[in-house]
């Protein structure tokens, strides 16, 4: 249960809806303990939108200006991340992926009536290099999913 | 709109080299984030540090500025923490209503202005003393939803509270606010409303 007060600071602020808006202004325009509530609301909060701001010394925007100057001046976040980088990458990679399966299909012995997919790549493909493989897809899976939760975020 | 805009426009030019535009910036927001550091330090001097250490920290961070908010909200929030590191660099007590008597605590008011002259002062110098008496966080929410054209929401964003919290706390200020004024300004209020 909102206090006289409460309901007139509401009503003062427009947060009230249009039935109880209408039900105050009733009471405002009759009631005497609320006409007398809301003419010193009105004035405190007259007093209150009339408030003056202070003012800091005259040479604070130059020194501001000044330690401003020392900084590095600063960039926007999506420019500093190229997009075109990242789909070189991710274009080499899939031509990685697409050459070792044209090369696995090529090598294979195509007897009916079974296929026979008889090929060795050890000497190619050293456990480094599967380890180097799977770090950057690790890298680029996450860029892929900080840009996905930015979308989202936005 | 118009002036969100600008703020935008300024922030687009600064981020794409033009670096002396951020003066534009400092100059629209310089009073507001003065005032609302003030209200926490209640010290010119110390505000004017904290309000320094907020622009030049806005200005570091604004390629991280995403657009999604208002500038002056963003810049409040900067301005609310770095009120807060000051203070608790300098480990000051704020000062309670319910702790002083409102005579005591006028002698200590920020404005330094002689209590014995009191009845010649202007209403806006009495709401300021007003103002002064009430502690760091009620005056900066009342400071924010006046003048920093700050919605209950964007308020408590800027302080890390809920929105209802802020309304609550806005209402109990409202309250302090109208008896601290009834006092100091005792007969003259009858003229004033």
């Amino acid at each position: 249960m909102t206090t006289i007060e409460e309901q007139i600071w509401d009503y003062i602020d427009g947060k009230c809806d249009a039935e109880t808006q209408h039900v105050l202004e009733a009471k405002i325009a009759v009631d005497e303990t609320y006409k007398a509530m809301y003419t010193e609301l009105m004035s405190v909060n007259q007093h209150l939108q009339d408030m003056t701001l202070d003012e800091p010394a005259m040479a604070f925007n130059r020194k501001v200006m000044d330690l401003v100057q020392l900084e590095i001046a600063p960039v926007s976040l999506k420019t500093r991340v190229d997009q075109r980088i990242i789909s070189a990458i991710a274009g080499f990679f899939l031509l990685i992926i697409v050459s070792i399966l044209a090369y696995a299909f090529s090598q294979a012995d195509y007897t009916l009536p079974r296929m026979n997919f008889s090929f060795s790549l050890d000497s190619r493909i050293t456990p480094l290099l599967i380890k180097g493989f799977l770090f950057l897809d690790a890298l680029l899976a996450l860029l892929y999913i900080d840009a996905l939760l930015r979308k989202k975020r936005t | 709109m118009q002036e969100q805009e600008t703020d935008l426009a300024l922030i687009t030019a600064v981020l794409d080299g033009h670096t002396q535009e951020y003066s534009k910036l400092v100059s629209r927001h310089q009073r507001f984030v003065f005032t609302l550091a003030l209200r926490f330090t209640r010290n010119r001097e110390d505000a004017e540090e904290v309000a320094q250490d907020c622009f030049v920290k806005a200005y570091r961070a604004l390629g991280t500025f995403k657009q999604t908010s208002k500038f002056s909200t963003w810049l409040y929030t900067i301005t609310y923490t770095s009120a807060m590191t000051s203070l608790r660099k300098k480990r000051l007590q704020t000062l309670s209503l319910d702790e002083e008597g409102p005579a005591q605590h006028l002698a200590h008011a920020v404005s330094g202005f002689n209590t014995e002259n009191a009845e010649k002062k202007s209403a806006h110098v009495y709401l300021n003393m007003a103002i002064d008496s009430l502690s760091s966080e009620d005056a900066a929410i009342v400071t924010l939803f006046y003048k920093g054209e700050q919605s209950l929401e964007e308020i408590g964003q800027n302080l890390h509270m809920d929105p209802n919290t802020i309304k609550v706390k806005l209402h109990r200020a409202r309250i302090k606010l109208r008896e601290k004024l009834q006092y100091l300004l005792k007969d003259e209020v009858k003229e004033l409303i």
